[in-house]
This record gives C-alpha cells, structure tokens and sequence, in this order.
C-alpha cells in the first residue's frame, strides 16, 4: 500500500489546498449570513381556528343533517334538538303573559270604580260642609233669641247638637274621602308583572330558537361519534367545526432569527401533503412568550435553580403565527407539517 | 488528461445548479420521517469529496496535491454549501 504523505512540500498542491480552505471559509460565512437573513424552519404545522358545537339548551337529539368529514357552509343546518319541551315552555309563557294582561285590565277597572268612590266622598264632603255651616248660623240666630227667651232652651239645644253632629259627619267624611284617594293606587305592580311574563315569553322563544344549530362559519366537521336519539346536556359539546375561512401555520422560530421576522414578511409555505406546492403567506406575528422550564415554578415559592454546568444553552423557540392566502383545499389538513421560508422561497420572489 | 479533468472540476458546481431548478419544500421524507434540507447536502458533500479523491486519484491530479485531507474536507464543504444555497438559499 502506498503511503500518503500529508506534509509534502508541492507548492502547486499548497496552493490549491490554501485556495479550496479559503474558498470553504469564504462560502461558509456566506450561507450563515443568509440563513440568518432568511429564516426558515420545517417544524411548522397547519392550524386553523375551530369552534365546539354546542347548544346552550339539551334534550334529545332528533334530526342530524351532517356526517364526520363533511364540508359545510355558514348558516346550514347542521342539527335540532327536540322542540316540543320548548315549545310547550313557550305556550306556558304565552299563557302567563295573558294572564299579566288580563290582571293589567282588571286592574285598570279596579282602579276606575276606586276613582268614582274617591269623587264620591269628596261630593260627601262637600255636603258635609254644607251641612256644618247651616247647623252654625242656625245657633248663630238661636243664640240671641234663647237668651231673651223668646225661643225655649230645648231648642237652641237641639240646634247646638246638630251642629255638633255636622261638625263630626264633616270630619269622618273628609278622611273618608283622603282615604277613598289613597285607596285609587295604580297600575304599576300589574304593568311590572306583565312585563315579566313578556321577558319569560321572550326567553323560552329565544331556547325554542337554540334547538337548531346552524353552521357558524364555513368549515369541516369533526369527531362527530353519534346519530340521531343521543341525548344532549346544555352546551354539551356534539362534534368540532374546523373554521375553512382562515388557515394558519404556527411555526417554532428560534429566537436569534426573530429579529428578521417582521409581521407582514412574505413567507413561502409548503404543505408537506404536497410538498412541491408552494403556498404564500405573510407573518401575522410572534408569540410573546413561551413557558420555560425556570419560570414554571410558583410565584409564592422560592426560585428552583438546579445546580448544575450548563455552558451550552440551547436557543428558545417562539411560535410564529402566518396566515396563509387561499389555497387548495386538499392542502390544507389541520395539524399537517408545514416548512416555512421568511421573506424568501418560490412564493416570495 | 489533467486539463479534461480540471475542467470537470471547474464544472461541478454548474452540474448542481443545472438539475436543482425546481422548487420544492427545504425537507425530504424518508420512510414516513422527515429530514432537514441541511442534513442532504451534507451527504452529498460527503459523497463529492470521496468521488473527486477517487477520479483525482485515477487521473492522476491526486500527486499534485498536498494537505489532501483539508483540500477534500474543503471541497466537500464547498459542494454541500453550494448545494444549499441553490437548493434552499434565498
């Protein structure tokens, strides 16, 4: 076997090696400038907003309109709840409020006869008065004649009783008559009730309207497991609706790149479902913190520092929200692995 | 012979830049795993290294040369570094 020796003397052979460690170095700097100009990372994932779909009021399931994996479209009807428990909450109400009503109008009668008496005792005062001032002036006049004796005393007695008896009928009658005022009161505990059977109206209308669900967006429905009969508590959550009107990747960037990753930044995105579709996308924005393991400990306790030799430390890695353009619909998979590349890359030209 | 042989050196990055056209995710997928762009084009550095050690070897270029072990640990690196940049560089 020859032997190759490393430290020859060949001018030629120094030159070339001097040139191709130069050029490596040069080249080397180079690609780390760039990769830091323009991050990229392949841990990314497809995600997309979803909404739980619920209904705030239960009861057994009876008409189920969609199946698993199935695409729908905002408004659709996507399930129904029995009606005839609400509906029947909805006469009751209806009832009560006509009741409230009729209560309101017997009141208002009520109120009216209680007028009429109230006027009535005030005419009764009235006479009363009348009646009191005659009794006075006839003791006026009978005074001076029983004093000559003109007129026996018996009379100017019986005068003066009368105008006693005036003077305490005028007295009853007017309190009589404060009272009969007071007595009129109002409508407003028979208006309050039926407003509350019109609010208790309106609040089994608004439960019957909950048992039909409607989709709240476009998007795809998941985790649906069960068919018409299964019977549902209130917000009972029934399948998982992926919203199609928004996808998103979330995309772990390492802390050093971020200072490059402006939001609005134009990012190429690929769909590792097909992984030669370039998708587009601009940078949203950028988590603003992470747990880590030195601040998970209790705000109450101590700080656990671990004794330990850590010179190398491994950079922390933030989620990077971009928000995608339009795309194929077959792309778009909710937890698909996606690569990313800020500012550069087939859709960022 | 040493002046075909230099030129195809003086080549070899073109040979990368010809057939690396097409765009495509910076991530290959072997057996259901994916791997980084990166840890391709080290590979290929490797493997450009150990082939120009031979064809230099068979052409005789290989006698010219002294520090071998930087020289193709530099060419090699050169290749996987090209490799990136056409492949996933900006």
């Amino acid at each position: 076997m020859k032997k190759v020796s490393l430290s020859t003397t060949k001018p030629v052979g120094i030159v070339i090696a001097l040139l191709c460690l130069t050029g490596a170095t040069l080249l080397g700097v180079h690609v780390a400038h760039k990769n830091s100009a323009y991050p990229s990372s392949d841990s990314g994932e497809l995600d997309a907003e979803v909404v739980h779909m619920a209904s705030t009021v239960g009861g057994r399931l009876v008409e189920l309109r969609v199946h698993v994996n199935q695409a729908v479209k905002k408004g659709d009807l996507l399930y129904r709840i029995d009606p005839e428990p609400y509906q029947l909450a909805v006469h009751q109400a209806e009832a009560n409020l006509a009741l409230a009503a009729a209560e309101v109008e017997n009141q208002e009668r009520l109120v009216a006869v209680k007028t009429a008496n109230a006027e009535i005792a005030q005419n009764q005062t009235q006479r009363a008065q009348t009646n009191r001032d005659l009794a006075a002036r006839t003791v006026d006049r009978l005074k001076p004649l029983a004093g000559k004796a003109y007129i026996p005393w018996q009379e100017y007695d019986q005068a003066r009783v009368v105008l006693n008896n005036a003077s305490v009928s005028l007295t009853e009658s007017q309190k009589q008559a404060s009272a009969a005022q007071l007595a009129i009161g109002d409508l407003k505990s028979s208006l309050a009730a039926q407003q509350a059977a019109q609010a208790a109206l309106e609040q089994a209308r608004y439960a019957l309207k909950q048992t039909t669900i409607t989709a709240p967006t476009d998007g795809y429905v998941t985790s649906l497991r069960v068919k018409e009969g299964e019977i549902l508590a209130p917000s009972q959550v029934l399948f998982t609706l992926i919203a199609n009107d928004s996808w998103f990747v979330s995309a772990n960037m390492r802390e050093t790149e971020l200072a490059a990753v402006k939001p609005s930044a134009c990012v190429t995105v690929y769909s590792l479902i097909d992984k030669h579709k370039a998708l587009r996308g601009h940078v949203e924005s950028i988590g603003w913190g992470v747990l880590s393991a030195d601040s998970a400990g209790l705000g109450r306790t101590l700080p656990l520092v671990p004794r330990q030799m850590d010179w190398v430390h491994v950079a922390q890695r933030f989620p990077v929200r971009i928000k995608l353009d339009p795309a194929a619909p077959d792309l778009l998979r909710m937890g698909a692995t996606a690569t990313v590349e800020i500012n550069h890359g087939a859709a960022c030209p | 012979m040493l002046r075909s042989s230099a030129r195809m050196f003086a080549l070899y990055p073109l040979l990368f830049l010809g057939g690396c056209a097409t765009h495509h995710a910076p991530s290959f997928s072997l057996f259901g795993a994916y791997f980084p762009g990166w840890m391709l084009c080290g590979i290929i550095g490797v493997f450009v290294a150990v082939t120009l050690r031979l064809l230099f070897v068979v052409s005789g270029i290989d006698a010219f040369l002294s520090l071998r072990l930087f020289t193709y640990v530099s060419l090699g690196v050169i290749a996987a570094l090209l490799v990136w940049l056409v492949w996933f560089g900006p």
